[in-house]
């Protein structure tokens, strides 16, 4: 009988993770020139040529005809609700601008909820500082007298904006499992690196999980493996980048346990870093130097350190 | 059963560095009316439209194949997208395959892109390792690929050496494809005197980074008169995997690529690749992949690499031409790399390469493969 | 029966749907899943010829988030496809190969744990970046919109809605697989806060972890495997515009071209299939959903559930929604149903709808059609 995932209680509170992500994105022609108009409060849509119909705002290509021969227009401020609804973000709306044959989705302002009908004359309400964005436009708002607008030629316009900075961050909580958390909880607790048998070939699979790749049979029991390995694959890293742990250079190795049968990967330290790559290289024996934090995660191992003069054990 | 596929049309961007003139959905639409273009068909004639990018950190976007489809032209089609990292060009080229020989559709569009300038390619694809267990030591994938091609390096002979020739030779091929946004001659000399990166990894054992898109229309035989009377038939097309942590994994031989060599060759009537294959386009993410897969597609026996690149055998005028586009070197639009390798062996059986066709070529061989280099895709295709 | 009979569903295995499997990550969930399914079937891992797998990066936080899975998907030196969307359009992918003869049976698997982020923004982030995000414009804005354009265009009843909602959580809670704590009355319901209106909070779907994994088989071994294939008859799935203000309003054609797709394919009539396995990503989805299968007219939705079609008798998305799973949860159910209809109060049913959806206001859509 298979034991995970309601094997072992695992009280460990998740592994929080978060990942920033820098962007600058480029809008494109149509978008563009949108972003960039918006500081001359001009509203930019695109007509295409073989379907004559208008978008506003302005897209590349036709949402119908999928034509790419698109002509931008200014459009007027004004059109009409056809569709809305409240969420935490505000009264999001679709507005279908005078002479447009497309919605346009954006928020509504200055109104209460419960007084929008769709068919409501709408105008745009501009923002004070352009930011060369959507919102530059803050949202719409109710105008029932506004008269109702034309498509325009476009005339001269403004360079398309070429790329716009953006920003995306993830946050999760991963949940470690019956595996890991044992695996983790003898790392901080007793210093003691664990897996569970292959039942392929003889020796530990770390990190331990509940089927064996290979048989795809349950694995075998827990087996504790010393400190110690032999560095199977290694790289001197000079490069440096965003979200890096530490400053380079310093060794990458992928490092077999005595008695694993799978690598641990971490960096090698303790050596004269002008010579890395002759002090260290496939075959080299190393010993973990523990931190002395305990927070049950890898980097309670600080680095790894080679051993003078030792011989790999005969037996894996 | 299974009816044959070919394919009828390509198309590809001008790859750069960075352009700015286009969003990543205006750069599909490039790659899309190429490819159409090519095919002498319009979007209309399209059944189905299969997407491949690399990982969508790269791009900001999630699930963009539901964002470019506009750009495509493609509402009211099936659209689904395949991610198989850097190799899910391929990987993309062979779902739409099936959609053809299972017989559920006549006309496939595949596109396939990455515009790597508009995120930060390194942490992004660092997020490949596992939270738990060495995500916080990642260098994208160059720090275990080149702790890799360490490995090989004193059981193989895959020297940095080797690895330069094979710069070398990709550069100047690059020289010669229209496509390419990288056209630099270098010498041995220079790329063993480039700064490490992940040494033995230097700057010019690395492709560099780039905006691009392609496309292909893949058809039904019934279907494929419309478009060309030289379709590239597809004899054999597969994508292999192994587990990235398994027991006794093997940093010397790519074994899903052997192991999807050994089928796809067998489907297509392939015992002796060396001499059968008239050109080969592989998807080399660094120097040293390159050295690697000819051992694992059977051009050499293993440890012989190194002696096959110095032959001078797969150069562009050698019996046995590797990427005469120049390969990564001279593009690498990561989502599109796989698919652009696919599109020049095509391409090359058509007879249409241009300035880096090699004389009548008629059977030629793709490779292509991502992740923890552990995804791994071959296509024969023939004239 | 007609359609194309080359490939059947002949096997499958899902871990209970919880709001949280706090107690194993997503490898735990797999291997536990893809054991189970082999271990019922008689078939051993080796005798799979490929492994098609559904889920997202953006839910897992990892890039290639197959990569770090394939030991547990059981996919070790096969063959291997990511389809990043609803598991039904990976199901779709292994159909075809099959049908092509290059394979005689495929594992399709699908998983997700929304409990691990906020899935809010697995949506979000699917909004183009310049126009429709920063306005803060997502699947609930969408929903809401698309909800109101129904009432308004389509002809529907906004006291469905809460009915709908009363009716799948009443399933739910008689579904082994779906972890349900209280059962919301129709009263409760319609008197929840509105999230997006005239949708309510209880009327999204509701995000839950879990992990689901079926063996397709060929004409040659379906029989050998299972004493009940359910075979695919029909298959067809299609996308609308992704900016969601030039969609029609008030319906989903997208999901309408899809099941001509598949109606054309398997000859079925749709009013007369024996039940039909639906995911709608709000109440009022899963009411336009019906419409466009063609299981109700137009602004009728809700006859659907009086008529001879069994719906949703798992429930359906509303209650219990693995992102990119949801589908293949339906096709599993579908297939359960078909092959054991006495545990479902069925007495022959022989034609079964199962339908998928993906993206912002339900963007995308396939539907497969099962005969047995």
């Amino acid at each position: 009988m298979l034991q995970a995932p309601d094997s072992y209680p695992i009280d460990r509170p998740p592994l929080k993770s978060t990942l920033s992500m820098p962007y600058t994105l480029t809008p494109g022609r149509a978008a563009g020139v949108f972003l960039a108009e918006t500081k001359n409060r001009r509203l930019v849509g695109s007509r295409c040529g073989s379907s004559g119909l208008v978008c506003v705002p302005a897209q590349d290509f036709c949402p119908s005809s999928g034509g790419a021969d698109m002509e931008l227009v200014a459009a007027p401020h004004t059109g009409a609700i056809t569709g809305f609804t409240q969420t935490r973000a505000g009264i999001i709306a679709t507005i279908r601008i005078d002479g447009a044959d497309f919605d346009f989705v954006h928020r509504i302002v200055g109104a209460e909820f419960a007084a929008l009908k769709v068919g409501m004359r709408v105008e745009a309400v501009w923002a004070q500082t352009p930011t060369q964005s959507i919102m530059d436009i803050e949202g719409f708002r109710p105008a029932p007298d506004a008269p109702v607008g034309t498509i325009e030629p476009l005339g001269e316009a403004a360079e398309p904006l070429p790329m716009k900075p953006y920003h995306m961050d993830l946050h999760y909580e991963h949940a470690f499992g019956p595996f890991y958390g044992r695996m983790f909880d003898e790392i901080g607790t007793n210093r003691r690196l664990m897996g569970v048998r292959s039942t392929h070939i003889d020796g530990a699979l770390l990190p331990p999980r509940e089927v064996d790749d290979i048989s795809y049979t349950k694995t075998g029991t827990w087996v504790t493996v010393p400190d110690t390995g032999t560095v199977r694959a290694m790289s001197v890293i000079h490069l440096e980048f965003k979200g890096q742990k530490e400053p380079p250079p310093y060794i990458y190795a992928e490092i077999q346990l005595d008695g694993a049968v799978t690598r641990l990967i971490h960096s090698i330290k303790g050596i004269d870093m002008s010579r890395a790559s002759e002090l260290v290289k496939p075959g080299t024996r190393v010993r973990a130097v523990w931190s002395d934090a305990r927070t049950g995660s890898l980097s309670d191992i600080s680095h790894f350190q080679p051993i003078p003069d030792d011989v790999e054990p005969t037996s894996t | 059963m299974s009816r044959h596929v070919g394919i009828v049309g390509v198309g590809q961007t001008h790859h750069s560095r960075r352009r700015t003139d286009v969003s990543q959905a205006g750069l599909v639409r490039e790659a899309v009316d190429r490819a159409l273009a090519d095919a002498k068909l319009t979007i209309d004639e399209i059944d189905s439209i299969v997407v491949a990018t690399g990982p969508v950190l790269f791009g900001a976007v999630n699930m963009p194949e539901k964002w470019v489809i506009d750009a495509c032209g493609g509402r009211m089609k099936p659209v689904v997208r395949i991610t198989s990292g850097g190799g899910t060009g391929l990987a993309g080229a062979l779902a739409a395959y099936y959609q053809i020989a299972g017989g559920q559709h006549e006309r496939v569009l595949v596109v396939a892109y990455d515009k790597l300038s508009e995120g930060a390619l390194q942490y992004s694809i660092s997020t490949l390792y596992d939270p738990f267990w060495g995500r916080e030591f990642a260098v994208g994938i160059m720090g275990f690929s080149a702790a890799y091609w360490r490995a090989r390096m004193d059981i193989l002979g895959h020297t940095e050496e080797a690895a330069a020739m094979v710069s070398v030779k990709n550069h100047t091929n690059a020289l010669k494809n229209p496509y390419a946004h990288v056209k630099k001659a270098i010498t041995v000399d220079d790329v063993m005197k480039s700064r490490p990166l992940a040494w033995p990894i230097k700057l010019l054992d690395v492709p560099p980074i780039s905006d691009g898109a392609a496309a292909i229309v893949l058809s039904s035989e019934k279907m494929a008169a419309k478009s060309t009377d030289r379709p590239a038939w597809i004899l054999g097309i597969g994508y292999f995997c192994e587990a990235d942590n398994a027991a006794a994994r093997s940093m010397l031989v790519s074994e899903p690529l052997a192991l999807a060599a050994r089928r796809i060759y067998r489907a297509a009537g392939i015992t002796n690749p060396r001499r059968q294959f008239d050109v080969v386009e592989v998807q080399e993410p660094y120097t040293c992949f390159e050295l690697s897969y000819y051992e694992s597609l059977g051009l050499c026996a293993p440890g012989e690499a190194a002696a096959l690149i110095a032959s001078g055998a797969t150069q562009i005028d050698g019996d046995i031409p590797v990427n005469p586009s120049g390969g990564c070197m001279g593009a690498n639009p990561i989502g599109a790399a796989g698919l652009v390798r696919l599109i020049e062996a095509a391409a090359q059986v058509m007879g249409k390469a241009g300035e880096h066709q090699i004389p009548n070529a008629k059977l030629a061989l793709a490779q292509s493969g991502g992740g923890w280099a552990n995804l791994r895709g071959v296509a024969v295709v023939s004239a | 029966m007609s359609g194309f009979k080359n490939v059947a569903v002949v096997a499958c295995a899902q871990t209970e749907l919880r709001t949280a499997w706090s107690s194993a990550q997503h490898v735990d969930l797999i291997s536990s899943t893809v054991s189970n399914l082999l271990k019922g079937s008689g078939v051993r891992l080796p005798d799979v010829d490929f492994v098609i797998d559904s889920g997202s990066d953006v839910l897992d936080g990892r890039s290639i988030s197959n990569c770090g899975f394939l030991g547990a998907m059981g996919a070790h030196h096969k063959e291997e496809s990511r389809v990043e969307e609803d598991g039904l359009w990976a199901a779709v992918y292994g159909a075809t190969k099959i049908a092509a003869g290059a394979a005689e049976i495929g594992l399709i698997i699908a998983y997700s744990k929304p409990s691990e982020s906020d899935p809010s923004l697995f949506y979000s982030s699917q909004v183009e970046p310049f126009y429709q995000r920063p306005v803060g414009f997502d699947h609930l804005a969408a929903s809401g919109i698309q909800a109101q354009q129904y009432l308004l265009q389509g002809g529907g009843r906004e006291a469905d809605f809460a009915k709908v909602t009363a009716r799948a959580w009443k399933r739910a809670s008689a579904n082994p697989l779906v972890q349900v704590e209280a059962i919301l009355s129709e009263d409760e319901i319609a008197a929840s806060a509105h999230v997006a209106p005239p949708l309510r909070g209880a009327m999204m779907s509701r995000p839950l972890d879990g992990c689901v994994a079926i063996l397709l088989a060929s004409r040659n071994v379906a029989d050998r495997i299972s004493p009940r294939p359910a075979w695919i008859t029909g298959m067809g799935s299609a996308m609308d515009n992704h900016a969601f203000a030039v969609r029609k309003p008030g319906r989903l054609e997208a999901c309408e071209a899809a099941a001509k797709a598949a109606y054309r394919r398997s000859g079925i009539d749709p009013a007369k299939a024996s039940l039909a396995e639906v995911s709608g990503s709000s109440a009022a989805g899963e009411l336009m959903v019906l419409e466009a299968l063609g299981l109700s007219r137009r602004g009728q939705g809700f006859e659907a559930y009086e008529g001879a079609t069994a719906i949703n008798l798992s429930g359906g998305a509303l209650p219990a929604d693995p992102i990119m799973a949801t589908g293949l949860v339906r096709l599993a159910e579908a297939y359960r149903q078909l092959s054991q209809p006495a545990d479902h109060g069925l007495s022959s049913p022989d034609t079964a709808i199962v339908h998928a959806t993906g993206g912002v206001g339900m963007q995308t859509h396939c539907v497969v059609t099962l005969g047995v």
